[in-house]
């Protein structure tokens, strides 16, 4: 009997130390794949970064070290000095900045409007909207520019301005109306109830409480044009973006200045979706992406 | 209100396309419509068929690849652990990064005295330095693997919000009624977040059949792809009208994909 009892106590601890082991060489392959997949995410990041600053001996040989070996900042300083950057940076902040500017003023008042409609009218707006950015953009770009040709905005800010709200509205329209949806609409009639006109209903109840919805799309919209690449190629000739400069120095086959560039040129997409990182798993975002 | 951005999107983008059907089906030189030359024209040219071909593998290869990579990471993150914030943060990190750039990076990475090769060398996989980008079955798995790195964050995002949206007292009651993690993954966690899945892919394969930058940077001259094909007969032939026939087949793709996709699989859930 006692014997019987012993044998099963020591299986019942044989089992639940099985079952603790088991754990354990689960949780060590949790963590060892989790360091797999953040290495496989920063180490190309981190080349990057490294070619940027490290001496051409370092690089261009057959068998290029991983660490940063001779570390020189010649290669910004070669860009920053030779002044080609300056034109690029400067249009691509400019069409960035007039494409959020521009994506609000238009999309706003229209996903205000969305967002109002009865609900199954609704999605089917917004869906067809947003369907719009299923069109392939090569198919876009070559009649836009065939037009632009003809009306003079080619190699314009105004027309790449143009070329990429393509892209940012339908995008905004859908963040948009998930910011308008999060603002009750009776909010609206009671400041309607205590003497105010539709406008300044808009203006003084709505508008403040969509602020950082509107914030969270100019911003997004500032990313989509700073990185966009299709249409600047078609419609930059000679006054170019700063993607189209980073293309220019990648087809020449230059692995530095091509490197330095890129580094310039995820530095404020990098800053700015760090802070923006918030609003992507907030109510902002997942209020659009409703299904 | 609504008006000026109706507008927009008329004069904009549907306008374009038509304009793009339009000159696809217009003589090049006699300018009569309407007519089949350009489609011909493009049909037998064998870098149209390349072309086409390599969109239709490298669309295969990649969403396979981010779509699984998507939901392993998207498991990993509802896991509990202590260094889960920063994992998030980091997972999120190449959606950051512009797409030019990412090609910039798998440019050294896959070029023949790149670092994969260095690596593969290290560990003494390969002798001689294999050129990734000479074509081939080689070139297309580099430019999948690339267009993965910088995507799949966003298929994490989809997911992880259709996991989370999974309420913890399903999978307590399964558990309950003896359920194994095998059956919980299967039975509960796949049908729950089937809607996401399906949103996810759909947004993905577009993207994918559309694919331009990384070819441009990475697969050059040699290996084309529809977009990058439709690209070069408008800048180095000047032909709008055989340009505009790919872009209509590619149009005509993703229209094919979808439509199916959503008829067989998604109806219900794309309808919520």
């Amino acid at each position: 009997m006692k014997t019987a009892e012993k044998t099963g106590v020591v299986l019942a601890e044989k089992k639940v130390d099985q079952k603790k082991m088991r754990a354990k060489v689960k949780r060590v392959l949790l963590f060892l794949s989790i360091i797999a997949i953040i290495l496989l995410i920063l180490i190309p990041i981190y080349l990057l970064f490294k070619i940027s600053v490290s001496a051409s001996q370092d690089i261009l040989t057959q068998h290029p070290p991983f660490l940063i070996k001779n570390f020189t900042w010649k290669h910004w300083l070669k860009i920053l000095s030779a002044g080609q950057i300056w034109n690029p940076l400067w249009k691509s902040v400019i069409v960035a900045s007039m494409v959020a500017l521009l994506g609000i003023i238009i999309a706003a008042p229209g996903a205000y409007v969305i967002s109002r409609l009865p609900k199954k009218i609704k999605y089917g707006v917004l869906l067809a909207i947003f369907s719009t950015r299923m069109f392939p953009e090569v198919g876009i770009a070559l009649p836009i520019s065939v037009t632009f040709i003809k009306w003079g905005l080619l190699d314009t800010n105004l027309g790449l301005v143009l070329a990429h709200l393509i892209r940012v509205l339908p995008l905004m329209a859908w963040v948009l109306t998930g910011t308008f949806d999060t603002i009750p609409r009776d909010l609206e009639q009671s400041a309607v109830v205590d003497g105010c006109n539709k406008i300044q209903a808009l203006v003084k109840v709505v508008l403040p409480l969509s602020l950082a919805g509107l914030a969270a799309g100019a911003i997004l919209s500032w990313l989509e044009s700073w990185n966009e690449f299709t249409y600047a190629i078609y419609l930059c000739l000679a006054d170019t973006t700063l993607p189209i400069k980073t293309y220019y120095y990648i087809s020449r086959g230059n692995w530095f200045e091509s490197a330095a560039y890129a580094v310039f040129l995820t530095f404020p997409v990098m800053i700015i979706t760090f802070v923006l990182q918030n609003y992507l798993k907030s109510d902002y975002l997942s209020g659009a992406l409703k299904y | 209100m609504i008006l000026p951005l109706i507008l927009f999107i008329l004069g904009f983008t549907l306008l374009p396309v038509l304009q793009c059907i339009f000159y696809s089906f217009q003589d090049r030189i006699t300018e009569e419509f309407p007519t089949l030359a350009n489609y011909r024209l493009i049909v037998g040219n064998p870098k149209f068929g390349d072309a086409l071909k390599n969109t239709l593998i490298v669309t295969a290869i990649g969403l396979t690849l981010e779509m699984g990579g998507g939901l392993l990471i998207a498991l990993l993150l509802t896991v509990s652990s202590k260094i889960k914030g920063l994992f998030r943060t980091i997972t999120m990190i190449p959606m950051g990064v512009p797409t030019i750039v990412s090609g910039v990076i798998m440019l050294y990475i896959f070029s023949s005295n790149g670092y994969f090769n260095e690596f593969l060398y290290r560990i003494g996989v390969i002798k001689l330095p294999i050129d990734w980008a000479q074509g081939g079955i080689r070139t297309l798995l580099m430019v999948a693997v690339a267009d993965m790195w910088k995507v799949t964050p966003l298929v994490v995002i989809l997911l992880l919000s259709g996991l989370e949206s999974i309420p913890a007292n399903i999978y307590e009651a399964s558990a309950m009624d003896g359920a194994s993690p095998y059956q919980h993954f299967f039975f509960i966690t796949l049908p729950l977040i089937k809607p996401f899945f399906t949103i996810a892919l759909i947004l993905r394969a577009i993207d994918a059949f559309r694919i331009f930058e990384l070819p441009m940077v990475l697969a050059g001259r040699n290996t084309m792809f529809l977009g990058t094909y439709a690209y070069s007969e408008y800048f180095d032939y000047n032909n709008i009208h055989s340009s505009g026939a790919a872009s209509t087949i590619l149009l005509i793709l993703i229209a094919i994909f979808v439509f199916s996709y959503v008829v067989t699989v998604g109806a219900k859930e794309v309808d919520e």
